[in-house]
């Protein structure tokens, strides 16, 4: 993250490749599948999030973890504003494929376990900021809802990678729906996706970074 | 080891001196139990059954667990000085789970009184009971030495609690459903292992997790 808030050569990477991926997912062939059609292209922009997501909660934890190392303040910034970037991605994930699901599932809702699995996931970190916004003492905060964070995410991983797998889907992926590999085939799709994930995840970090100065620069001027 | 067996024998005998929580928390489940009969009257299938008994655990479990910190909270300085983190969480885990399961034995002697008992294999559903109490009674005193800290307890209990606990509670519930469909072992092998798993990560991530809530 220290690396990310100092260099910007990235920034560059960032907008030149959601230029490309949204000029590129809305214009380039995509393969017709039944009652798929151009619904398809919502790979490059809904599944995106959900990397963008874990990536945005892992790198948090990853903080959460050195703030009960070595204290730092900075740590627990980097922590909290990662996670609600993350978050944001995630209800930008869920919206995504809610819309999406009306035109596949033909519901926005169908009580899918993936669907169910995004949910619990969200309620996690909003109720971390619930904690945080539970306590007087400011040390205590950071240090205990690092704790939380972190034995939150391990509850997660089951609930997102494991639990899905043991009962029928109706999301690509699972049941023997076919995901990504199946349109490994079609080069196109594949041209777009891989690199719409590096992109998104970029924004997320870029949001991030100014969300991290923002608040250091508020603490500075507080105790200033 | 030896403090440890001492810190489980000390919450006995606060538990056994102090009856008020205990029979707070066997009225509580009683009066719960006693309300779902009567909701539920003449419509209880198996799956209901098993959702209805599963839920009425998880609402128990919050209640009952929530305090073995808080009741804490103004000797937790002398036990911070007697003995160490990893110590106090071990009797801690050891006590809830006891604790849970006499809980979980109660109720499902109450509740199959009052609702009929679908049990087939009474055996294969004690053991998802107690796989299903370790997780409970784990995840919960993990989140109780973390909402003990906060100012709103009872609710941060539920808030925080919940979504932690659904990977549990749904491989449970699951597991469960499936004995009374009278599945045999080697079937939700599989299924049992899972639970177990995780109830491994839960414990695991609290002997870690547990000194950063308890030096403060």
């Amino acid at each position: 993250m220290g690396y990310l808030l100092k260099t910007d050569w990235w920034k560059w990477l960032c907008v030149t490749i959601l230029i490309y991926t949204v000029v590129g997912g809305l214009l380039f062939p995509v393969p017709r599948l039944n009652i798929l059609n151009e619904t398809i292209r919502v790979l490059h922009f809904h599944v995106p999030m959900w990397f963008g997501m874990i990536l945005l909660f892992l790198s948090s934890v990853i903080h959460a973890i050195k703030y009960l190392k070595n204290g730092n303040m900075n740590s627990d910034v980097y922590s909290s504003q990662l996670a609600i970037v993350g978050l944001a991605f995630g209800i930008l994930g869920i919206l995504s494929g809610m819309v999406w699901a009306k035109f596949a599932w033909g519901e926005f809702w169908s009580n899918d376990p993936k669907q169910n699995g995004a949910a619990i996931s969200l309620l996690v970190y909003l109720a971390y900021f619930v904690l945080r916004g539970s306590f007087q003492d400011e040390q205590q905060r950071n240090r205990i809802s690092a704790v939380y964070n972190i034995f939150a995410f391990a509850m997660m991983i089951p609930l997102l990678f494991i639990l899905p797998r043991m009962t029928d889907s109706l999301h690509p992926g699972n049941g023997g729906n076919p995901a990504l590999s199946i349109y490994d085939t079609d080069s196109n799709l594949k041209k777009v996706f891989y690199v719409a994930v590096i992109g998104w995840t970029l924004l997320g970090f870029w949001i991030s970074t100014i969300s991290i100065r923002l608040t250091i620069t508020k603490q500075k001027l507080e105790d200033a | 080891m030896e403090r440890v067996v001492e810190l489980i024998k000390k919450d006995l005998i606060v538990d056994w001196r102090q009856q008020n929580p205990i029979t707070g928390i066997m009225l509580y489940l009683t009066s719960t139990i006693f309300t779902s009969f009567m909701a539920f009257k003449g419509l209880v299938s198996v799956e209901v059954w098993n959702a209805l008994f599963w839920i009425i655990l998880l609402f128990t479990t919050i209640n009952a667990i929530s305090k073995s910190f808080i009741q804490e909270e103004r000797r937790s300085l002398y036990y911070f000085f007697l003995s160490k983190a990893h110590e106090i969480i071990l009797a801690k885990l050891i006590y809830s789970f006891l604790y849970l399961f006499t809980i979980s034995i109660v109720s499902l002697i109450i509740y199959s009184t009052l609702l009929g008992n679908p049990l087939i294999n009474h055996g294969l559903f004690l053991l998802n009971l107690v796989l299903g109490c370790l997780g409970l009674s784990a995840a919960f005193t993990m989140i109780s030495s973390i909402a003990f800290r906060t100012s709103n307890r009872s609710i941060m209990m539920a808030v925080l609690g919940f979504p932690v606990i659904i990977p549990v509670l749904v491989l449970a519930i699951s597991n469960s459903f499936k004995i009374l469909d009278s599945y045999v072992f080697m079937q939700i092998q599989g299924n049992l292992t899972a639970l177990f798993s995780v109830d491994v990560i839960i414990i695991a991530l609290t002997f870690v997790l547990f000194p950063f809530t308890w030096k403060s």
